[in-house]
């Protein structure tokens, strides 16, 4: 099958092909997704307004989607972290939870006097680290795959939660699922935009120190090689592993920020829903931003409107939720087919030649 | 105790069948060297047609069929990317997983939660169910059940005693020889995924059809990650994807048995134990040096002819 068609690896692909691989990618995912869309039942009249007028330029709309874009900033940046090393982190929602679960913790059990606030966020940091740290030990002292590992983990971290929140953390007022609603001084400052709130100015913190991290100092250099070609980075000289493994509990870390952020700023309690879907959001944004931080706040910004829009969408045209799944899938497999196009150099031989 | 015991192996062949067929699929995807994260995905898209299938007022036999259907169809971009267009395949298989999760939440929202009567149990005569122990596990079962057992001991056979198997093998083993010895790589990979995502569209439809006789959202909850390890668990061989299945599902159906007798059990943590078995299961072979042998040695990378 295909016998005159030949793939070569390029050498180095230039940076004109890979950007417009990347923009056509980009192209063809948007058409691909206002398709999903279209089919799912909105009429074509109503896209702009409803994926651009009231997700990003409405007062209401706008605020809506930076304090959903703020976890995301987090998620991404885990994502990245990890990705970087080809440390494939397939449980970002796990550490997410336990970073939330610590975070809660602090909260309800009145810890820390006139620290809580950062105690708080300080214990997600280390819920998600702690979190990463089986996977990551598993990986890097035994060989065992992250993808399995990291996935489970995350499953056993929402099997906790439930367990939490059905149990001690449970509020006994009422008989939902959720932790009691946080004490003042638990919750993090509200710009008075709807319901943005610190936590934004937190990842933005976040993403500008890792970008100085990945980009500015030795140890960013070292993770680069030591996730491109571990051999070469350990010729160098590198303690690979150490790097790899302080980049990876760093990535925990975001994780986990991302859930303190949830609980602290935007639902000011511990519900089943923190995590949702947030490993996909945070794998889709970092390969959308190439696994640059500094990409990764515009392309949060983005995918926090689509997931904005989807809920009014729901409500006015009963699309299912599910399409943000679908889109975001389709988002991901375009972008990685489509790097084909700066991976290789495609030759077709004339019938003689075959 | 009997009566405890005589239920819980009665359950198991439910809880054991979609693993074992999950990872049998996987197994053939993974001999052929794709590495297919998409399961979790393709699961919950057949359970989803399975059972909207059934409600339509077709014929069981008929709903799995179209599963299987569903979950080739759905697999195809997954295959275009990863086989034609040699994309990675992580981040494939994700998005597999999204899309299948994704489209089982959008198309099935009519058919969810409601129950309607699927697989029945195969007609053996009364005193053979009513034995202690063995009854229940052995004659209270659907055809299902028996056709993934025979599926396991024909892809052994065909994996390990047939040329095309060989060529399967090699693809995964080592592609560049498979090639120079004349085997088309792509083709292999291509009929590897097919047969392998018919088996997890059928794993998927077994839960709606099969077992619970309803379709939810979230049904597949986990099982799919949980195939994904068993066949490591395997070692990649079909005959022992058949006792993890065991182990596994054997694990799982324990949780609503110690349920029913009324013990005061922490449903939450119990239902970590298949997750965190798992994980002590990979260490446990991670420490022998079986699993680096038995893995096939170009999985989940790309295979081009300049490589060779």
């Amino acid at each position: 099958m295909l016998e005159r068609i030949t793939l070569e690896r390029r050498a180095d692909a230039s940076a004109l092909r890979s950007a417009a691989t990347y923009g056509v990618a980009l192209v063809v995912a948007v058409a691909l997704s206002l398709g999903v869309i279209i089919w799912a039942g909105v009429p074509t009249g109503a896209l702009f307004e409803e994926l651009i007028v009231q997700v990003f330029l409405t007062p209401a709309g706008l605020a809506r989607t930076l304090t959903q874009a703020t976890p995301m900033m987090f998620a991404a940046l885990a994502a990245a972290l990890c990705l970087r090393l080809k440390f494939w982190n397939i449980g970002i929602e796990g550490q997410l939870l336990m970073g939330a679960i610590l975070a809660t913790t602090v909260a309800l059990y009145d810890i820390g006097g006139p620290i809580r606030l950062p105690l708080m966020l300080a214990a997600s940091a280390l819920g998600g680290t702690l979190w990463i740290a089986v996977p990551a030990l598993l990986r890097l002292r035994f060989g065992v795959s992250e993808v399995i590992v990291t996935l489970l983990l995350s499953n056993v971290a929402f099997l906790f939660l439930q367990h939490l929140l059905f149990g001690p953390f449970g509020d006994t007022s009422h008989n939902f699922p959720t932790s009691p609603v946080f004490d003042e001084m638990e919750k993090l400052f509200r710009f008075g935009f709807g319901d943005t709130h610190a936590g934004l100015i937190l990842a933005l913190s976040a993403v500008l120190a890792i970008a100085v991290l990945v980009h500015r100092t030795r140890f960013g250099f070292a993770a680069r090689f030591a996730g491109d070609n571990p051999r070469a980075a350990d010729a160098l000289g590198f303690e690979t592993r150490r790097v790899m493994l302080i980049s990876i509990l760093l990535g925990g870390a975001m994780a986990g920020l991302a859930g303190g952020v949830i609980v602290s700023g935007t639902e000011h309690r511990l519900t089943q829903a923190v995590g949702l879907n947030m490993t996909f959001n945070g794998i889709v944004i970092a390969a959308l931003a190439g696994n640059l931080p500094l990409m990764i706040p515009v392309v949060s910004f983005f995918i926090a409107g689509l997931s904005v829009a989807s809920a009014s969408l729901k409500v006015f045209y009963g699309v299912s939720e599910g399409i943000v799944l679908i889109i975001q899938g389709i988002i991901l497999l375009t972008l990685v087919t489509f790097q084909f196009a700066a991976t290789y150099r495609v030759t077709i031989r004339g019938p003689e030649a075959a | 105790m009997i009566e405890f015991l005589t239920a819980w192996l009665g359950s198991l062949p439910g809880f054991m069948t979609p693993l074992l067929l999950a990872s049998l699929g996987l197994l053939f995807c993974e001999r052929a060297g794709v590495l297919n994260l998409g399961v979790e995905g393709v699961m919950a898209l057949g359970a989803m047609t399975g059972a909207v299938v059934v409600l339509a007022g077709f014929g069981t036999w008929i709903a799995l069929a179209a599963a299987t259907l569903a979950a080739i169809a759905v697999s195809i971009p997954f295959m275009l990317a990863v086989i034609v267009f040699r994309a990675p395949q992580i981040p494939a298989g994700l998005a597999l997983v999204a899309i299948g999760l994704g489209l089982s939440e959008a198309l099935g929202r009519d058919a969810a939660h409601k129950p309607f009567s699927g697989l029945q149990a195969l007609p053996w005569p009364d005193a053979l169910v009513e034995l202690p122990l063995v009854g229940r596990m052995l004659f209270e079962q659907d055809a299902i059940v028996i056709l993934a057992l025979v599926l396991a001991v024909i892809a052994a056979r065909g994996l390990f005693q047939t040329p095309q198997g060989l060529r399967l093998r090699a693809v995964g083993e080592d592609p560049a020889t498979a090639d120079a010895a004349g085997v088309d790589v792509q083709l292999y990979q291509i009929v590897a995924v097919v047969i392998g995502s018919a088996l997890i569209g059928l794993a998927g439809a077994y839960l709606s059809v099969g077992g619970s006789q309803i379709w939810t959202e979230g049904m597949v909850a986990g099982r799919g990650w949980i195939s994904l390890a068993l066949v490591v668990f395997a070692q990649w061989m079909p005959i022992r994807a058949i006792l993890g299945a065991i182990l596994f599902g054997g694990a799982e159906a324990l949780i609503p048995r110690l349920q029913a007798l009324g013990l005061e059990v922490p449903v939450y943590f119990l239902s970590m134990t298949p997750y965190l078995l798992t994980i002590g299961v990979l260490l446990i072979l991670s420490l022998g040096t079986r699993t680096a042998q038995s893995e096939p040695g170009f999985l989940g990378r790309a295979y081009i002819r300049q490589d060779r």
